[in-house]
């Protein structure tokens, strides 16, 4: 038998439960699935774009344009990939021996949220990465690389999915159910920002100007009236930040699973 | 060592547990009894930090156990054993158990030798029976070796087999001087493996004991007594105080007494006897005896259809 555990740095629980939540993601095959169908979006986008370039153009597009436009698609596969991290152990009763594990609920938050962010954002990195390059090797000559605009592109990339996948924790964690946080986060990201401003009142179209998927539309296409980064910036990290807020207190206040 | 003290859990207008306090001492099988939505499992969940307890606490080793740092080092706990991703192997299943507290890869592979799960180890759970699933649970209960443990129903789903490998277990964990709590409804379970048990009805505690004590009735002693003058044996026993009813022709049983009682009173009567002993009571006499009125959720009886 054992001795008495003994106390040990919160760093440390931390990094165990990390290594925990990673190895949990990657076990099962969902995780699996959403990263595969992420990089077929935006290689094979890119892919396509890039054959489809002008070669007789008088001055070349940068390749990353492949980058940030397929990453407008292809985010929900990620974002899909970050939620059900949360979702899944709801949906499964797995809560309760992940709880019985960890009981230590706000590291365990925080842990599941950072093990979510990082993979997908690391693998949307990853992704712009080779969208690019796959547009820039089927474009011939028609398409640059110029790496400068590829740190702007990977970084705009990496701000939009962290922003996006942090909303689609925060839901998760929140609602506790795949289907409910899955339909809300289709609804801040994509459907409400795009169909608010169709009807035409000033103040649905404000509405919409502070929806994350705005200012995640605004940053990888540009082509939303009336924003900037700057509101872009705030209005996803600033939804993105409530909704983990709010999902903390869920976490950490209420029962299990009940 | 586990102390329940004034736990207390409210879900709306519905009081689950109702200041319920007791203490799970070690080295001894502690039966957790009660009929169905008296509250054993929800005071399971609150002692492994799962609810929140309306008021009242909860301690393993002195601490609740969401302050633990390493807490399958202390407490193994098998609540539902269907509460587990099915699209995962249950060998990674443990692997992230592991992970999460430190514990060494290779302790996974011998609580898998350990419950017997073998190669099926590798197989997603959705392929797993009940029982299967059980091992699974009980092996992350024994993953970090722990001082504390907690099973819900550990024997649902299991073959004799494994519900005499259970019988087992428990005995060992115990007398290797650890906690050991376990629900169940197969009285004649815990009739076999439990030291004491903790009985509870309605979210109350009904009853505290060792099973000894349960079987004895709680100091409700019963008596049988066979003799062929029992018309005159049963109004003797009845001027004296003592509540004798007749079970057949010959015999008669009195609540409440002793043999010793029967006995002198018999021989002061000079009414010879045939047979005397104490009734032994079955846990499953005990239980109802003790859980009756607790009882929430209760079926009744087909009416019998009237003749036409």
């Amino acid at each position: 038998m054992t001795a008495t555990a003994h106390d040990i740095s919160a760093g440390r629980v931390f990094a165990r439960t990390c290594a925990a939540e990673w190895t949990r993601l990657w076990s099962v095959r969902a995780g699996r699935w959403f990263a595969a169908a992420a990089a077929v979006v935006m290689v094979g986008i890119g892919t396509i774009a890039g054959s489809e370039a002008d070669p007789t153009a008088v001055r070349s597009e940068p390749a990353w344009m492949a980058s940030t436009v397929t990453a407008m698609p292809a985010q929900f596969a990620l974002l899909a990939l970050a939620l059900t991290v949360v979702t899944s152990d709801y949906a499964t009763g797995g809560i309760v021996p992940t709880l019985q594990w960890t009981p230590r609920r706000t590291l365990l938050g925080l842990a599941r949220t950072a093990v979510a962010m990082t993979a997908a954002t690391g693998l949307a990195v990853l992704l712009a990465l080779a969208s690019a390059l796959a547009a820039y090797l089927a474009a011939g000559q028609a398409l640059d690389l110029p790496w400068n605009a590829g740190l702007d592109a990977l970084g705009t990339v990496a701000l939009v999915v962290a922003g996006g996948s942090a909303l689609a924790v925060g839901l998760g964690f929140l609602l506790r159910s795949t289907a409910g946080a899955l339909v809300a986060v289709f609804l801040l990201m994509l459907v409400l920002p795009f169909l608010l401003p169709v009807f035409g009142y000033s103040w649905m179209s404000a509405v919409a100007a502070v929806l994350p998927g705005s200012g995640a539309a605004f940053l990888l296409i540009g082509e939303v009236p009336g924003m900037t980064t700057a509101s872009s910036v705030t209005a996803l990290l600033g939804w993105a930040g409530g909704a983990l807020l709010l999902g903390w207190l869920r976490l950490a206040r209420d029962d299990a699973n009940r | 060592m586990i102390e329940v003290r004034g736990l207390t859990k409210r879900y709306g207008d519905v009081l689950a547990v109702d200041d319920l306090s007791f203490d799970v001492a070690p080295g001894t099988v502690t039966g957790f009894l009660g009929p169905n939505g008296a509250g054993k499992s929800t005071t399971m969940r609150m002692v492994l930090g799962l609810d929140r307890p309306t008021s009242g606490t909860a301690l393993v080793n002195g601490r609740p156990f969401a302050s633990l740092a390493e807490p399958l080092r202390e407490v193994g706990a098998l609540l539902d054993p269907g509460s587990v991703h099915p699209g995962r192997t249950g060998r990674s299943h443990l692997r992230i158990a592991a992970r999460s507290n430190g514990i060494p890869q290779r302790r996974v592979d011998e609580v898998i030798d350990q419950v017997g799960l073998g190669r099926a180890a590798r197989r997603r759970i959705r392929g797993y029976s009940l029982g299967m699933r059980q091992r699974l649970g009980i092996a992350a209960a024994l993953l970090g070796n722990p001082r504390v443990l907690l099973f819900d129903e550990p024997v649902n789903g299991l073959d004799l087999d494994g519900v005499r490998w259970i019988r087992g277990l428990l005995r060992r964990l115990a007398d290797e001087g650890r906690t050991v709590l376990v629900s169940s409804h197969l009285l004649s379970e815990m009739q076999q493996t439990a030291d004491r048990l903790v009985v509870i009805g309605r979210g109350r505690l009904i009853a505290d004991a060792t099973t000894e004590e349960i079987l004895r009735g709680l100091g409700n002693g019963r008596v049988r007594v066979r003799s062929s003058r029992s018309e005159e044996l049963l109004a003797g026993l009845r001027d004296r105080g003592l509540a004798a009813t007749r079970t057949d022709v010959d015999e008669l049983e009195i609540e409440d007494g002793t043999a010793h009682d029967v006995g002198e009173v018999a021989n002061a009567l000079r009414i010879p006897l045939h047979h005397l002993s104490d009734v032994a009571q079955s846990l499953e006499d005990a239980y109802l005896a003790l859980t009756g009125s607790s009882v929430q959720f209760a079926g009744s009886e087909p009416v019998a259809e009237v003749a036409r």
